[in-house]
């Protein structure tokens, strides 16, 4: 290929450039396309059109009480009410996170499941999960739910060596057989296309696909059938040029625009097991699957599921607006969570302890001049959560300026100089190189030094003082 | 006050906070490359002159300061 070099002369500028069509700090970075994605799909160029996103019905799903619960001890059916409230709250009028699905085996789950629905609110819709068992329907009824997921997995490890089928054309009978039971039933049946990542696409995947396409031809448009898309391994990429059966934009292009199934009726169903799980799910957005099913904090089986909160941010940038979602409810879940002996790594994005703590002198220096310098969004208005240093021998004068001006609640021009905290700064320094200090200072070590070195400032903004 | 006096209790404030002998402290000493004056000295510097002669200075400015004579100078400026 012939690369002709590109002479880019120096734009001069006496004021800076700070790119705010991308980076309004009162909102995530926005993601912006300036083009079509280019795919080639069986010998032919494809394109899909990476901005139709702000003008589609996407959404995020949710499985905490299903996948998550794969992961960790049962949730109490108070702390079910709790999330789902918070759920509700977090994902707005419009319906962001627009569907949550429970079990519905035991007592336990039926009671969650009525007492979240009499909180009244419309979303997230309450939708099932049973086996692809014709007599679970009953329960789904009872239930009065319209919709449920079932399991119909589809690579050939689990049709023979799971299920034990005879062959791909036993299976499928027994999966359509289950489909029109939902369907006699008056349930919508959302067929979880298990192990999909690890299937054969051409051979049993769209055929099984076509056929449900033909069943749904005989309902009404409430009935359809869904297509969750589960990457059950972890094993979908996103890389342009990959193969099927681990293309995602592949997968998505056959199951839309092969075997017709609207965006609206595609689903995302990711896994974390090679760190991909995020970023495929939002890629399944843009390749025109309208729905991405999420846990809260990502736990789920193994490795876990895409992030709610991580496809909420992601969902703002596409969207680039709040869209009627309210993100500091995030803040709230962990809380939350962490009060029912859930861990969250300090450093895990928008909600770990330190996802916004800077460390190092330098960047502190950036952040007392201003805090986008060092700050990803204004993290105080979304996450209530401002931007904090955390002090060690590398954090410089500067990083205790922020430190304390935080302390006091202090903004802008009311901000206390660096001069002023040269003595917490010196003891600071002293507990590293006189006293062979090793670890973090603490907060409650730095309250005390505020209130010992610097008694007129704890006067001056008692009032203020916040809560660290 | 006259500048033999500001400078008179620059050197002794410098002394004090580098801890070295006011009279090693020559008029035109780097307080950086001669004195040896780290990152935090430099702000003690500061907070130290200010509080000998009961001033406040603008901080980005004295900060900016690197050597005796200009310290002298830019005190005085406070004093007038």
């Amino acid at each position: 290929m012939n690369h002709q070099r590109k002479d880019h002369p120096l734009q001069d500028a006496t004021v800076p450039n700070l790119l705010e069509k991308t980076f309004d700090y009162n909102l995530p970075p926005l993601i912006r396309f300036d083009g079509p994605i280019v795919e080639y799909i069986d010998g032919k160029q494809v394109e899909f059109d990476p901005k139709s996103v702000l003008t589609r019905d996407i959404v995020i799903t949710d499985t905490t009480f299903r996948d998550g619960q794969q992961a960790r001890p049962p949730y109490s059916v108070e702390q079910m009410v709790r999330i789902y409230g918070m759920l509700a709250r977090l994902g707005g009028p419009k319906g962001v996170i627009r569907q949550t699905e429970f079990f519905l085996y035991t007592k336990n789950d039926r009671e969650a499941l009525d007492r979240c629905r009499a909180l009244g609110y419309k979303y997230p819709e309450v939708t099932g999960w049973i086996r692809a068992v014709k007599g679970d329907f009953r329960l789904v009824r009872e239930a009065g739910l319209k919709e449920t997921g079932m399991l119909t997995s589809c690579s050939d490890f689990h049709i023979f060596q799971k299920l034990k089928f005879r062959s791909r054309q036993e299976c499928i009978d027994s999966y359509c057989e289950v489909v029109a039971a939902a369907f006699e039933a008056g349930v919508r049946p959302r067929c979880h296309l298990e192990d999909l990542t690890r299937a054969d696409i051409e051979g049993f995947v769209l055929p099984f696909v076509d056929r449900l396409m033909r069943m749904s031809e005989q309902v009404p448009e409430e009935l359809t059938v869904k297509i969750r898309l589960c990457d059950t391994m972890g094993f979908g990429i996103t890389y342009p040029g990959a193969d099927l059966p681990r293309s995602i934009p592949k997968l998505i292009y056959k199951l839309n625009r092969e075997c017709g199934v609207p965006g609206s009726r595609l689903e995302w169903h990711g896994h974390n097991d090679f760190h991909k799980v995020h970023i495929n799910g939002a890629s399944a957005w843009l390749y025109g699957c309208d729905a991405v099913n999420t846990t809260i904090f990502g736990v789920g089986e193994r490795t876990g599921n895409p992030p709610l909160e991580g496809a909420i941010i992601e969902y703002i940038s596409l969207k680039q607006d709040l869209c009627g979602i309210d993100t500091t409810v995030i803040t709230e879940l962990a809380g939350y969570l962490t009060s029912i002996s859930m861990a969250i790594p300090d450093n895990y994005p928008f909600v770990g302890k330190h996802f916004n703590t800077t460390r190092a002198g330098i960047h502190a220096g950036g952040l007392r001049q201003a805090e986008q310098i060092y700050n990803i969004f204004d993290t105080a208005k979304l996450l209530g959560r401002p931007p904090r240093v955390a002090i060690t021998d590398k954090s410089g004068v500067d990083g205790i300026a922020v430190w304390v001006n935080e302390y006091f609640g202090l903004k802008g021009e009311d901000r206390i100089s660096k001069i002023k905290v040269h003595k917490i700064a010196q003891w600071v320094m002293d507990q590293y190189e006189v006293e062979g200090r090793l670890s973090t200072i603490t907060d409650e070590e730095l309250e005390a030094k505020v209130k010992e070195l610097m008694p007129e400032y704890c006067a001056k903004f008692k009032g203020s003082l916040k809560n660290l | 006050m006259d500048k033999e006096e500001v400078k008179k209790r620059v050197k002794k404030v410098t002394a004090q906070v580098l801890g070295i002998n006011a009279s090693e402290i020559k008029d035109e000493a780097e307080f950086t490359t001669d004195l040896g004056a780290s990152s935090l000295q430099s702000i003690r510097l500061v907070a130290g002159y200010e509080e000998e002669f009961g001033i406040e200075m603008d901080e980005d400015k004295a900060l900016q300061v690197t050597n005796v004579a200009d310290a002298v100078d830019f005190i005085s400026t406070y004093l007038d």
